[in-house]
């Protein structure tokens, strides 16, 4: 054998390939452990051999990126191993998402878990941007919550980096509920501020328990971002009306936060306000988001481990099956956001997710 | 993107915040050695493949291995360096970005690490080095459109090694270049009082070349992304260069770059062009009579090897077809913990694809 071949059966050999416990529309992911340690981890297998242009593009920007960081707030890569034409991510087992702790209304959100949550997005999001890496798919679907409460920034399948200036980049990126006004006019030279955009959206949905700005169509999106944030002016964001796909989408006025959110103090609506500018280069930057008075007043941020997170339920695997419709009928969810970049629709995982993680629970 | 981020993100100092952020990349954690390494490695991989491919002469035909002349690890690597010279003349031919190239450059360098040409012919691992770097820099173009631009050339023949480049690259995609770090470098200069835009250009263009030139040897094995501009830019005009090492670094009397420049330049003098042609063609030749017998399709050897493999994959479908009857036996697939579990060992890729 090849000293390659040799070293990658090596690498294979340290983890043990344990149980299906999901299946995204490119990978299949296992459980698993690290022999050595008995660690669980996640094995995210990618089916190579399916695809006629070789390791998919979301493949390898995946592993690109995820070799390269390390932080708290960012989902671990353990390792990479082949096996036949399968291309396996041993990545840190995570016990749930966002979505999942949103969608669950047996959990009470205090203001200072929210604030938790948003301090540990940021921070994951400030050491991407620090990299030079865009995320461009930020949801709460794609943010994981590890055993002991910490969020972790995870699904790189579209991520890029941006150390290369004036380089054009696609618009279409981020799934729609959380897409800023400029990628929706189909701006091409982008920023950071697109993720601080997705980030807001997630911010207000944790107040809100249901998705902040749920457009049905591209179109509709934008007319839903104006109907709660008002029609933005050549004052509020010079220029926007020359981007390419400009289209007038109506007036309407503004309204001020306050009047939705009702319960929110001063300081965390100034920086949801402050996501959520139109002009991207007036956007807060996730560095700047992370010394907001916000983080520093009272109620200071609930530790990781005192979040709320759902119950781990031991329910037989039959009794599962036939509660599918009941978990996936969850509140809020207007419509389908509509992806043609992702994988899989998010209402999709409404009926798949629960059950692959309430698997879990059966061990 | 400002100039100045751009140009931290490869620092070349350790006074930068930024330089962690180099610290912590695969590329200084798995790719960087000292010269002593580079030698030895490469000595150790020719020898090992030298001893395994005679035992595959010995297999095929006892006694045949002895009349076989076996490049040596010097041979290999003059090789390797024709073919980055011609991953550049591709690059031209589709107008790819230096992006892609630069990448695709490092890909087959860092390939010929782990592997000998007696086992892979670079002419080949090329291609998809190129091929791969198109799509970890994000320049993807479609399979059947890049085969097509290069004569007597299948997209198979591309696609059926981006599994062992990707695997001996050990999935470290990203790479941090010099010309990224010259980029960052020129930015800065144009700010710097009583510099005339004229020789700077002058000198950028002349630094660019030079950077090109540094592909050619094994200087981003050993010095920094920024090392090696700095050093491509002291060649191009060493009163620049040093008028932008004493503004970012005021403090300090001697930039602590000054001391490897030299030995950086002198590598660009010494090993920056490419090999004579004649040299190559001859170890080229020579690589004809001795490349692995195992890794030619259709020969005794390989027909062997591929028999075995056939085997074995077919005794463990036995197993494993042999574990389901039993668990199927039980009544239920699933219902028998111990059949299930021996399912799942032998399942160990293949229940899905
Ligand atoms: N690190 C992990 N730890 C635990 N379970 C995970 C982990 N990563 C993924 N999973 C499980 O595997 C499922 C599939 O994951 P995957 O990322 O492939 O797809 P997805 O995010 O659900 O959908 P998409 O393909 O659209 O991204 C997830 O829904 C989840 O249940
Ligand atoms: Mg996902």
């Amino acid at each position: 054998m090849d000293a390659v071949e040799k070293a990658n059966a090596e690498r294979q050999r340290r983890w043990s390939k344990d149980q299906k416990i999901g299946e995204g529309t490119y990978a299949v992911v296992y459980r698993g452990r690290e022999l050595a340690t008995g660690r669980k981890v996640a094995i995210k297998k990618i089916k190579v051999g399916q695809f006629k242009d070789g390791l998919d593009m979301s493949a390898i920007r995946e592993v690109k990126f995820l070799r390269e960081l390390k932080h708290q707030n960012v989902i671990e890569l353990l390792d990479v191993f082949s096996s036949k034409k399968n291309l396996n991510l041993v990545l840190e087992f995570l016990d749930t998402d966002l979505e999942l702790v949103i969608k669950d209304r047996s959990l009470v959100f205090l203001p200072a878990d929210i604030k938790s949550w948003m301090a540990m997005t940021f921070r994951g999001l400030e050491f991407c941007h620090r990299n030079f890496i865009l995320h461009r798919d930020l949801k709460p679907n794609n943010l994981l919550i590890a055993s002991d409460g910490q969020l972790k920034i995870a699904d790189f399948g579209l991520a890029r980096d941006f150390a290369d200036p004036g380089y054009k980049m696609t618009c279409q990126v981020i799934t729609r509920w959380y897409r800023p006004p400029e990628l929706l006019w189909g701006c091409r030279y982008y920023s950071t501020a697109v993720d601080i955009w997705s980030v807001g959206c997630i911010f207000a949905e944790l107040m809100l328990r249901t998705p902040y700005l749920p457009g049905e169509t591209d179109m509709d999106q934008l007319k839903t971002i104006f109907r709660a944030l008002g029609t933005p002016t050549e004052t509020d964001w010079p220029g926007h009306t020359k981007l390419p796909d400009y289209v007038p989408v109506g007036q309407f006025p503004k309204t001020p936060l306050r009047e939705l959110f009702t319960a929110a103090s001063t300081d965390c609506l100034n920086l949801l306000s402050q996501c959520l500018i139109y002009d991207p280069k007036r956007r807060i930057s996730a560095k700047d988001a992370l010394s907001h008075p916000y983080f520093f007043a009272l109620p200071y941020p609930s530790h990781p481990s005192k979040l709320p997170k759902p119950a781990k339920k031991d329910v037989p695997l039959e009794e599962m099956d036939g509660n599918v419709e009941m978990a996936s009928s969850g509140p809020g969810v207007k419509a389908n956001p509509p992806n043609k970049l992702k994988r899989k629709h998010s209402s999709e995982d409404l009926s798949s997710r629960p059950v692959a993680r309430r698997l879990d629970f059966s061990k | 993107m400002t100039a100045t981020s751009t140009l931290e993100s490869q620092p070349v100092a350790s006074t930068s915040s930024q330089q962690s952020l180099y610290e912590a990349s695969t590329q200084y954690r798995h790719w960087r050695f000292s010269p002593k390494q580079l030698v030895d490695m490469r000595y150790a991989l020719n020898s090992d493949a030298v001893s395994a491919i005679r035992n595959a002469f010995e297999n095929d035909s006892p006694g045949s291995s002895a009349s076989v002349a076996f490049l040596s690890a010097q041979e290999e690597y003059l090789l390797v360096k024709l073919y980055v010279g011609k991953v550049s003349q591709l690059c031209a031919h589709f107008r790819f970005p230096e992006e892609v190239e630069a990448t695709a450059v490092t890909y087959l360098k860092r390939f010929y690490l782990k592997n000998t040409v007696m086992d892979w012919h670079p002419k080949n691992v090329m291609l998809t080095a190129l091929f791969l770097a198109t799509k970890t820099t994000n320049h993807p173009i479609s399979l059947e459109s890049y085969a097509s631009h290069i004569p007597k050339t299948a997209p198979s023949d591309v696609l059926d090694l981006e599994f062992l480049v990707a695997q001996s690259l050990g999935f470290d995609f990203a790479v941090w270049h010099p010309h990224r770090s010259l980029w960052g470098i020129w930015l800065d200069i144009q700010t710097l009082p009583d510099v005339s835009l004229g020789d700077l250009q002058t000198a950028y263009e002349a630094a660019t070349k030079h950077v090109r030139a540094a592909r050619l040897t094994d200087a981003e094995f050993i010095y920094t992304p920024s090392q090696i501009a700095l050093a491509c830019f002291s060649l191009a005009s060493p009163t620049l260069a040093s008028a932008w090492a004493r503004a970012k670094f005021p403090s300090l009397p001697h930039p602590p770059v000054a001391d490897v420049l030299g030995s950086i330049e002198a590598m660009i003098l010494r090993e920056g062009s490419p090999p004579d042609v004649e040299a190559v063609r001859e170890v080229d030749r020579r690589l004809r009579l001795c490349k692995n017998p195992e890794k030619i399709v259709g020969s005794n050897a390989y027909n062997k090897k591929l028999q075995e493999k056939e085997k074995k994959a077919e005794e463990k479908r036995i197993r494993k077809a042999e574990a389901a009857r039993i668990a199927m036996e039980e009544g239920d697939p699933f219902g028998n913990e111990l059949a299930k579990k021996a399912v799942e060992e032998l399942d160990d890729d293949d229940d899905d694809d």
